[in-house]
């Protein structure tokens, strides 16, 4: 025995370096490089154990004396690793919406009801290599009056020192709208919609315990953007995003908890800028337990033709002047406002193969809550809880 | 919250080692914060890494990788390899050209001069003969091929294959979700994590010239600690110590140091840079504070050096 190691209470904190460039040598960093020797932040490797999880999501919104949309849905996430280099993931999930269609504005008190299923289903192929990897994914999600399929090829590379990766990815949709008898706005009949999305990335590990990640995506799509089902809603027959989001993990070796923090930055051709902040920390309670708190405020201004909606002197909801064949829209979701999640996530480690999880997030949003205080005026606050349960198994 | 928490410490306050032996050494895989029946599999997971590194990469198993590649050398073959084999082979590279040449994975053959056990020094021409087969630079190492040119030259992981396997090992204990705990491969120690109170563990440090004392202890709640002593596989003769690191140069002991131990990231890292420091003579802690590690340095007159390390002398 050349060094001992003996169970000593000592009162100071962990000393051991940070692998951080610039300061560690070329024998230190040659050791880091080795496939195993340290848990490789930045590259994703091949999964070395099959996951098998199951999941119900129940969703609920509503707005003050109303609840609306009630959403359930089971899902089933498989991840199959096959040899040492590939690796096989699908998932299913079956969404059962029922409830009242959201309402136009607040001030409309009619309801329909409506009741409908949607099947979503994805499988993608990964190919690892040493410092690289590839997949091709496709997924396709149907429902009565709606199908989309969707074909993203991603590419993965990392340097020989893995503390750095970059991610470039492509992904094309096509969709499919059928209105049925219940569409009220115009042009009836098949519609389409086409988008392609463009995602460069790049994660940079700083040290031992600061995990850096930027990403952009830009996307470009063409067709049918109208809500079927509402009247006055006219959208651009095309759709530009662009998108920004920076993002930092840090590990505290204390308790070997991790906070993450990320911002976002989005804008589109509707005239919609948007920024997000979210705060999530993952902190082990005991070995088998981890909580993770999240936070996560969103703001953003209007569409370019949004239209807020207006009560005349009696209180009465004015139906806005639009010319015809002009764009308009009062879908709350293209309106100016703010929104804050709080969340709370538990997993717990049963056996090192089973693990079961919950999540609850509570979200409102509210004009009033807009970055600069310019929210549309006049929207009651929307509000809407996810509650989860998962199970995990690894094989 | 404040049940769930006293669950949380009774069972965190568990601390549980499992011995085994391994690349004839004392080993010890210690998983803390998690109950036996969850730890043992564990345990076993990490003990079979450690033994599948010794079985693929030993000199002295006739099925290894590195026994095959000894066994063609001076044959004009070259030996094909796999990626693992051809990651340590360029870290091996790696070494001899940071060092200046002094660690030098082909000097094991000077092994066949220097008989510890028996306590005899050798002839000189004895040495000379073996020199010529020493030296990486010889070594045609390309393409996944290696190639030992002269008939006689060795091949030898001993330098840094155990360190990978406590890497290894411990590595894959945190990818199973493993947060506390260390593996120790007869002294060269990789830390999964902290205790499971997020303090640091307390690790002794061996006295050089008194196997029954410690030198100091030095806190450490992640990354690796390794020593190199000259006190392991040595002979006095005339009041010289002659230790097993050898300067694959002249094919003698080194002489400057009593022990040094590393602290770095990884174990591979730390046990590489003790031997190298060993080497290094008077240059060697300007050496390890370029490689930006923490260090503690016993010299051959037993004066003590340390670096960024949190170390607390005994």
């Amino acid at each position: 025995m050349k060094t001992r190691n003996i169970k000593k209470n000592t009162p100071r904190r962990a000393c051991a370096p940070a692998p951080q460039r610039g300061t560690a040598g070329a024998i230190v960093l040659a050791a880091l490089a080795l496939p195993g020797v340290w848990l490789a932040p930045a590259h994703a490797q091949a999964p070395e154990k099959g996951v098998i999880a199951i999941k119900h999501l129940h969703y609920q919104d509503s707005q003050p004396g109303l609840k609306r949309i009630t959403v359930n849905a089971p899902s089933v996430y498989v991840l199959a690793p096959i040899g040492s280099a590939w690796a096989v993931e699908g998932s299913l999930v079956v969404d059962s919406v029922s409830g009242a269609t959201p309402r136009w504005q607040s001030a409309v008190s009619s309801a329909s009801v409506q009741k409908e299923q949607r099947t979503a289903g994805d499988v993608k192929i990964t190919r690892y290599f040493d410092r690289s990897s590839y997949a091709v994914g496709v997924s396709h999600s149907t429902e009565n009056d709606y199908t989309s399929t969707a074909l993203s090829l991603n590419g993965s590379w990392s340097t020989a020192d893995n503390n750095t990766t970059w991610n470039i990815g492509v992904a094309s949709s096509d969709d499919v709208i059928k209105p049925t008898s219940g569409a009220v706005n115009n042009p009836p009949g098949t519609q389409r919609k086409r988008s392609t999305e463009l995602l460069l990335g790049l994660t940079q590990a700083l040290s031992a315990n600061d995990l850096v990640q930027v990403n952009f995506t830009l996307s470009s799509g063409e067709g049918f953007y109208s809500d079927p089902y509402k009247l006055l809603d006219e959208r651009p027959d095309s759709r530009k995003q662009a998108a920004g989001l920076v993002r930092w993990n840090h590990h505290f070796d204390g308790d070997g908890s991790t906070l993450r923090s990320g911002y976002r930055y989005y804008r589109d051709s509707y005239g919609i800028k948007a920024h997000s902040v979210q705060f999530d920390w993952v902190k082990p309670v005991g070995p088998d337990l981890m909580l993770t708190p999240l936070v996560r405020y969103y703001s953003q201004n209007a569409a370019r033709f949004y239209v807020a909606p207006e009560l005349d002197a009696n209180g009465q909801i004015v139906i806005p002047t639009a010319a015809p064949g002009g764009l308009n829209s009062g879908d709350h979701r293209l309106s100016s406002f703010g929104a804050v999640t709080v969340g709370l996530k538990a997993d717990y480690q049963l056996t090192p193969d089973w693990s079961v999880d919950g999540k609850f997030e509570a979200y409102e949003q509210r004009g009033d809550w807009q970055l600069g205080g310019k929210g549309t005026k006049g929207l009651d606050p929307f509000k809407a809880t996810f509650v989860q349960f998962g199970a995990r198994y690894r094989f | 919250m404040g049940a769930l928490e006293n669950v949380a410490a009774r069972k965190a306050a568990e601390d549980i080692g499992f011995q085994f032996s391994a690349m004839a050494c004392d080993c010890e895989v210690r998983i803390a914060g998690m109950s036996r029946r969850k730890a043992e599999p564990l345990a076993k997971l990490a003990i079979a890494e450690v033994q599948r590194i010794e079985a693929k990469f030993s000199r002295y198993r006739a099925a290894s990788v590195v026994s095959r590649i000894n066994a063609a050398a001076g044959s004009g073959r070259g030996v094909e390899v796999d990626a693992e084999t051809a990651h340590l082979l360029d870290f091996a590279a790696t070494l001899y050209a940071s060092s200046d040449g002094l660690f030098d994975a082909t000097s094991g053959t000077l092994r066949k001069a220097w008989d510890f056990k028996a306590g005899r020094l050798p002839e000189a021409a004895q040495i000379d003969a073996l020199l010529p087969l020493v030296g990486w630079q010889h070594v045609r190492w390309r393409d996944g091929r290696i190639e030992l040119p002269i008939a006689g030259m060795e091949l030898d992981f001993g330098g840094f294959g155990k360190e990978y396997a406590a890497d290894r090992a411990a590595t894959l204990l945190q990818q199973q979700g493993l947060r506390y705990g260390m593996v120790n491969l007869g002294g060269d120690i990789r830390l999964v994590g902290p205790r499971p109170d997020g303090q640091p563990w307390g690790m002794g440090i061996q006295h050089p010239r008194d196997e029954s004392r410690l030198l100091a202890t030095l806190a450490l709640g992640s990354g690796a600690l390794a020593t190199s002593g000259d006190y392991e596989r040595c002979f006095d003769v005339d009041g010289v110590r002659y230790c097993h690191v050898l300067n694959p140069r002249t094919g003698w002991p080194v002489q400057a140091w009593r022990s040094v131990s590393v602290v770095a990231p990884a174990c591979l890292a730390a046990g590489a840079l003790t031997t190298v420091a060993m080497l290094k003579g008077d240059a060697a802690l300007e050496f390890l504070a370029g490689q930006g590690v923490g260090y503690l340095a016993v010299d051959a007159a037993g004066h003590v050096h340390h670096h960024a390390t949190d170390v607390v002398m005994a």
